[in-house]
C-alpha cells in the first residue's frame, strides 16, 4: 500500500471550493429572484460538497476491488433505478427530462449513479475476458448492454447523459484492447445513420450548423450560446473581477448550470479559464498515469474510465460553452451546480485515489 | 488520451479567439445589451450678433421621462402622476406600462416649469426620472424674427436660419449609460455620463443697436401711419454685410403657431417684389454718369411738367413741372421727365445691361430662405415707354435687398457684393472659427469716378432736395426717396403707395446704408420724403452711434427751407470769457458747467454743424 496522489487529491479539492465560489457568483441573482435566497444553490451545493469530500476520503480508503466482487449487483441496481426513474410518480420532471428522484429540494440522477456503474462493470468485464474481447463477439454483451442503458436514458430524455455513457465506454473498450476496425465499422455505421437522418429532413442540417452562427436565430437555438459569447468575449485577459459578471443578471438562463464557464469567463477573463482547463488537465493527466501504473488490470481500466468519462465530459461542456459544438445540455464537472453529480463525481475521484495506492 | 489533451487545447484556442479576435464585436454587442441610455439633449447653438449680444439663447428646463421596468407599483405611480402633469389616469397608466426601454410623455411631460418638477421629484417614486432639457429661447422677442426663425418641440429648426443651419446648430446627443439587467432593472454597476456635444454657434453681420433701431422706427410706423407691411434693410455697401434686416408685421418665434403663414413665411426685405419707383433713379443716374452722357452741373434741362414718349404722356409728379433745372437739379427734384431724358440718352440696350449688372433680375444670393428674384422686361418687348418708365423706377419689379444691394455697389466706388448675413460659424467650446465668411465680389459695375459723382447727386438730394427730412449735420448723408405705385391685376391702384427711402453716410466714404419701404401709410399724404425719411434718418442716427462713425465737416450744408430750422457751424469759443461766448454762441442754447469766467471746454466741438436751438456745453475755469 502506497500513499494515495496528492496531486490529484489536491487539484479535486481546488476545483471543487473554487466550483462552489463560482456557483455563489453565478447565482446569488437568480436564486434571489426565485426563492428570495441568494445563498440558496451555493448552501446545496456546500452541503453536497462536504459530504462528497468526506465520502471521497473515506473511499479512497476502501479497497477498490470490492466493487469487482459487487459489479453484477451495482450495475443491477443502476438498471432498476434507471426504469423506476421513468415511471410517473416516483420520478420527477426536471427542465423536461423525467431524470429525477426528487426528495424535497434535492434531487438525485439515476443516470449519474449508471455512468459510474457501467463503467464498474465493463472494466469487470474486460478485466475478467481478456482474450475474448479481441474479437466482435466478446465485446457484444458490453454493447447489448449499452444500446440498454443508452435507450433507458433516452427515455428520460438526457441525450447528453447518454453520449457520455456511450462514449466513455467505447473509449474504455479501445483502451481495454479491443480491435480499432470494430471501431471504425461503427463509426461508418453512425456516420451513415447521421446522413441517411440528414437526408430524410435537410432542416436538421441547418439546425445542426446553427451553433457555427448562431446569430442566424438569436432568439431560438443560438440563443444560450449567443449570451455565452456575450459573457465569455467581453472578458478580456483578466475579466471584470469575481462577483462583476453581467451576463448573469438574467441575460444567460441559469448561469450556475451548464454555462457556469461563461460567467467564470466573464468574471475572471482568459487568465481564468486557462487555470480551470489547466486543473482538468492536471486531473487527466496524473489519473491517466495513475491507471497506466496500476499492477491490477481492472484497477486500470476502473481508473481510466472514470478520469476518461469525466474528461470527456469536461470538453464536451467546454465546447458547447464556446460555440464549437451545438448544445447538448451537458454539466461540466466539479464546476456546475448539481448535488448528485458533484457526490458521484467525488466518490469516483475517491476511487481512482484508491486506486493511486497499488501503483508500481 | 492524447484526444483529450487535443481537445482543451482546441477549447482554450476558441476561449482565446474569441475574446481577443471577436472581442470588439461581441463586447459592442453585449455592451448594447446591458447599457440603457437616458439621451441628453446637447444645448443648441447660439446665435449671436457681430459683436457677441446673444439673439438666439437657451434656457434650462425639465422633462419627465419613464423607465417602466423600473416602475414597481405602476397604478400608485400613474395615480400620483397624473394629477400633477393634468392628464388622465388612463393615459398616464398607458404610458408607466408601456413595453419599451424609455417613454416620454409627450407633449404634457415635457418642458416641465420648476413648480411641476419639483412636484414630481417629491415623489421620489421608482423608474421616473426627470432630465434636463434645453429650450429655445429669444432674449428680444419679435427681433429679428424671419430672419432667425424658430424651432420646435424637439429643438429641430424649423424656419429661418434655425432651419437653414439646422446640422450645425443641433449638436449630438449625449447620455446616461446606465447596466441593466434582462429584466429592466437599473445595476449598481458604474454609470457613464456622455457629454453631450453642444451644437455650433452662428455669428451673424447684424449689429444688435442698429436692429433694434430699426425695429422700433418699423414699429413706430406700425402705430402711427397703420401701414399694411414695411420693411428695413441697413448694409454696410462697403462689405455686402447685413447690419440690420426688420419685416412687417413680424411674429414672436416662441409661440409661432399663433401667427398665420403668410406673416411667419414672407420676409419682406427679401420677399417683396414691387416697383421701386424713385429709389430706382440712382441706376439711371449711375448708368448715365458712367455712360458719360450728362454733365450734372453744366447741363440743363426743361421740365414743362409732362413728357410725351412712344404716345403716352408721362407727368412729373410736381404738378406744372418744375421748370428749368441744372440734371443735379433734376436728381434733387427727383424729376420724372429729366429721367426719362437720360433713360432715352442711354438707350435700352445699355441701360438694361447695366440693371442686369447691378443684380436686378435674379436673386442677390443672401444666406437666407425664400429670396425672390424680381421681373425685368425681357429686352426684345422693351419700346421707347417702357424705357422711360424704366429709368424713373415704374414697370420693373425688383426686391429691397436687391435696391439696397444694387445701391450700395452704386455708392461704394462701384463693385457690386453679395449681401450675407452669417458671418461666421464658431465652435462652442473654443470660440474657433468652423466658416468665416467674407465679402463676396460679384463684379464691377461702375468706376470709382462715377461713384462718386453719384455720391454727391445723392448728398445733394438730402441737402437741397427731396431727401431734406434724412439730413444729419455733420454726417454728409446721401439719399433718395421713393413713391412707388402698387400694381393690382396690371393697374395702378388710386391712393396706395410704397414710401421709401434709401439713405447712406457718411457721402465721402459711406460707411452703412439704410433702406426703409412703407407699404400703404395711412392718414397721411404718402411721400416718401415725408415718411420713410424720417425712419431711415433714425435709423443712420443709431448707426452712427452703434458704428461709431466720425463726423465730417466738410459736408453740404442744408439748404433752407421757409420753416425750417437754421443750421449754423458752431465757432470756437473755448479761451473766451463767458459773455464773448454766449454772443458768438447766439441761436444756440448754452449750458454753463464749472465755476470761472473762462471757457476752457466746448462740446460739441469746433466746426460742428448744428440746428438752432440746440445746447451747447461750455465748462468754465481759469481766471
Amino acid at each position: 500500500m502506497k500513499k494515495i496522489d496528492w496531486t490529484l487529491l489536491i487539484s479535486v479539492i481546488i476545483i471543487s471550493i473554487f466550483g462552489v465560489l463560482m456557483i455563489y457568483s453565478a447565482s446569488y441573482i437568480w436564486a434571489e429572484y426565485k426563492y428570495g435566497d441568494a445563498l440558496k444553490y451555493v448552501k446545496n451545493q456546500g452541503l453536497f460538497f462536504i459530504v462528497g469530500i468526506i465520502l471521497m476520503i473515506i473511499i479512497s480508503k476502501i479497497d477498490y476491488k470490492i466493487y469487482l466482487k459487487k459489479s453484477n449487483l451495482i450495475l443491477l441496481t443502476c438498471l432498476i433505478l434507471l426504469v423506476l426513474v421513468l415511471i410517473p410518480g416516483i420520478g420527477t420532471v426536471r427542465n423536461g427530462s423525467r431524470s429525477w428522484f426528487g426528495i424535497g429540494s434535492f434531487g438525485i440522477q439515476p443516470s449519474e449513479f449508471t455512468k459510474l456503474g457501467l463503467i464498474i462493470f465493463v472494466s469487470k468485464y474486460l478485466a475478467c475476458n481478456e482474450k475474448a474481447t479481441k474479437n466482435f463477439k466478446g465485446i457484444l454483451p458490453v454493447l447489448g448492454l449499452l444500446v440498454l442503458v443508452f435507450g433507458l436514458i433516452m427515455l428520460q430524455p438526457d441525450f447528453g447523459t447518454g453520449t457520455i455513457i456511450v462514449m466513455s465506454i467505447v473509449g474504455l473498450l479501445f483502451v481495454g484492447g479491443v480491435n480499432f476496425k470494430y471501431f471504425i465499422r461503427l463509426g461508418i455505421v453512425g456516420v451513415i445513420g447521421i446522413v441517411g437522418l440528414i437526408l430524410a429532413a435537410p432542416y436538421r442540417l441547418s439546425r445542426i450548423l446553427s451553433f457555427l452562427n448562431p446569430w442566424s436565430d438569436p432568439l431560438g437555438s443560438g440563443f444560450q450560446i449567443i449570451q455565452s459569447l456575450y459573457a465569455i468575449g467581453p472578458g478580456g485577459l483578466f475579466g471584470f473581477g469575481i462577483g462583476n459578471s453581467r451576463q448573469k443578471h438574467f441575460f444567460l438562463p441559469e448561469p450556475q448550470t451548464d454555462f457556469i464557464f461563461s460567467i467564470i469567463s466573464e468574471e475572471l477573463g482568459f487568465l481564468g479559464c486557462v487555470i480551470v482547463v489547466g486543473l482538468f488537465i492536471t486531473i487527466c493527466y496524473t489519473g491517466f498515469k495513475i491507471s497506466k501504473n496500476c499492477n491490477d488490470r481492472f484497477g486500470k481500466y476502473l481508473s481510466f474510465g472514470i478520469i476518461f468519462q469525466i474528461a470527456f465530459q469536461a470538453c464536451l461542456n467546454l465546447m458547447v460553452v464556446v460555440g464549437l459544438i451545438p448544445v447538448t445540455g451537458v454539466t461540466l464537472p466539479f464546476l456546475s451546480y448539481g448535488g448528485s453529480s458533484l457526490l458521484i463525481t467525488l466518490c469516483s475521484i475517491g476511487i481512482v485515489l484508491n486506486v493511486s495506492r497499488f501503483q508500481r | 488520451m492524447l484526444l483529450i489533451f487535443f481537445l482543451f487545447a482546441l477549447i482554450i484556442g476558441k476561449v482565446f479567439y474569441i475574446q481577443v479576435f471577436s472581442y470588439e464585436k461581441l463586447n459592442n454587442y453585449a455592451t448594447g445589451l446591458w447599457s440603457r441610455n437616458l439621451p441628453i439633449e446637447a444645448n443648441r447653438g447660439k446665435i449671436y450678433d457681430r459683436n457677441g449680444v446673444v439673439l438666439a439663447d437657451n434656457v434650462t428646463t425639465t422633462s419627465l421621462v419613464l423607465i417602466p421596468n423600473q416602475i414597481e407599483d405602476k397604478e400608485k405611480t400613474a395615480e400620483l402622476i397624473a394629477p400633477i402633469l393634468g392628464i388622465s389616469y388612463e393615459d398616464m397608466y398607458a404610458h408607466v406600462s408601456k413595453k419599451t426601454s424609455i417613454e416620454r410623455v409627450h407633449p404634457e411631460g415635457r418642458r416641465l416649469d420648476y413648480e411641476t418638477a419639483d412636484k414630481i421629484s417629491d415623489l421620489e417614486l421608482p423608474g421616473v426620472y426627470l432630465l434636463k432639457e434645453s429650450k429655445r429661447y429669444y432674449p428680444y422677442g419679435e427681433m429679428l424674427a424671419h430672419t432667425l426663425g424658430f424651432v420646435g418641440i424637439d429643438n429641430q429648426g424649423l424656419s429661418g436660419l434655425e432651419l437653414m443651419y439646422d446640422e450645425y446648430l443641433t449638436g449630438s446627443y449625449g447620455a446616461i449609460k446606465y447596466f441593466s439587467d434582462a429584466k429592466g432593472n437599473k445595476l449598481e454597476l458604474s454609470e457613464i455620463y456622455e457629454q453631450p456635444q453642444d451644437g455650433i454657434d452662428i455669428y451673424l453681420t447684424i449689429d444688435y443697436n442698429i436692429q433694434i433701431a430699426l425695429e422700433r422706427e418699423l414699429d413706430n410706423v406700425i402705430s402711427k401711419y397703420n401701414p399694411d407691411q414695411a420693411l428695413g434693410i441697413v448694409m454696410d455697401p462697403k462689405t455686402g454685410e447685413v447690419l440690420a434686416i426688420a419685416s412687417r408685421p413680424s411674429f414672436d418665434p416662441s409661440n409661432y403657431e399663433d401667427y398665420s403663414t403668410e406673416t411667419i413665411n414672407r420676409n419682406l426685405p427679401i420677399w417683396m417684389t414691387y416697383e421701386p419707383g424713385s429709389t430706382f433713379k440712382i441706376i439711371t443716374l449711375a448708368t448715365a454718369l458712367e455712360e458719360n452722357l450728362v454733365d450734372l452741373e453744366e447741363e440743363h434741362f426743361y421740365d414743362g411738367g409732362a413728357v410725351t414718349v412712344g404716345g403716352a404722356t408721362i407727368h412729373c409728379w410736381k404738378h406744372g413741372g418744375h421748370g428749368d433745372q441744372t440734371f443735379l437739379q433734376v436728381v434733387e427734384n427727383s424729376c420724372n421727365p429729366g429721367f426719362v431724358d437720360l433713360g432715352l440718352r442711354i438707350g435700352k440696350e445699355t441701360l438694361f445691361n447695366y440693371i442686369d449688372n447691378f443684380g436686378f433680375g435674379e436673386v442677390t444670393g443672401i444666406d437666407l430662405n425664400g429670396e425672390a428674384s424680381g421681373i425685368i422686361f425681357d429686352i426684345d418687348k422693351i419700346g421707347d415707354l417702357e424705357l422711360a418708365t424704366t429709368s424713373f423706377g415704374q414697370g420693373v419689379s425688383v426686391t429691397p435687398i436687391q435696391q439696397v444691394t444694387a445701391v450700395s455697389a452704386a455708392i461704394n466706388g462701384g463693385t457690386l457684393y453679395t449681401p450675407y448675413i452669417v458671418k461666421s460659424l464658431n465652435e462652442p467650446e473654443t470660440n474657433s472659427i468652423i466658416v468665416n465668411n467674407e465679402p463676396k465680389v460679384v463684379r464691377k459695375v461702375i468706376s470709382e469716378n462715377t461713384s462718386a459723382k453719384v455720391r454727391y447727386a445723392l448728398e445733394s438730394v438730402v441737402a437741397n432736395g427731396t431727401g431734406r427730412n434724412a439730413y444729419i449735420a455733420n454726417y454728409r448723408v446721401g439719399g433718395k426717396t421713393g413713391t412707388a405705385q402698387k400694381v393690382q391685376d396690371g393697374k395702378y391702384l388710386v391712393g396706395n403707395y410704397i414710401t421709401s427711402f434709401m439713405g447712406f453716410l457718411p457721402a465721402d466714404d459711406p460707411e452703412v446704408v439704410v433702406y426703409v419701404a412703407i407699404d400703404n401709410a395711412k392718414g397721411v399724404t404718402q411721400y416718401g420724403g415725408t415718411i420713410a425719411a424720417p425712419i431711415a434718418k433714425n435709423v443712420l442716427n443709431a448707426a452712427i452711434s452703434a458704428l461709431e462713425i466720425e463726423e465730417r465737416y466738410d459736408g453740404m450744408t442744408k439748404e433752407y427751407n421757409y420753416g425750417d430750422k437754421r443750421y449754423y457751424t458752431l465757432p470756437n469759443v473755448v479761451g473766451m470769457d463767458t459773455k464773448e461766448a454766449v454772443t458768438n454762441l447766439k441761436p444756440f442754447k448754452v449750458e454753463f458747467s464749472g465755476s470761472g469766467s473762462k471757457v476752457i471746454y466746448q462740446s460739441p466741438s469746433t466746426n460742428s454743424y448744428m440746428q438752432e436751438g440746440e445746447v451747447v456745453r461750455l465748462m468754465l475755469g481759469g481766471d
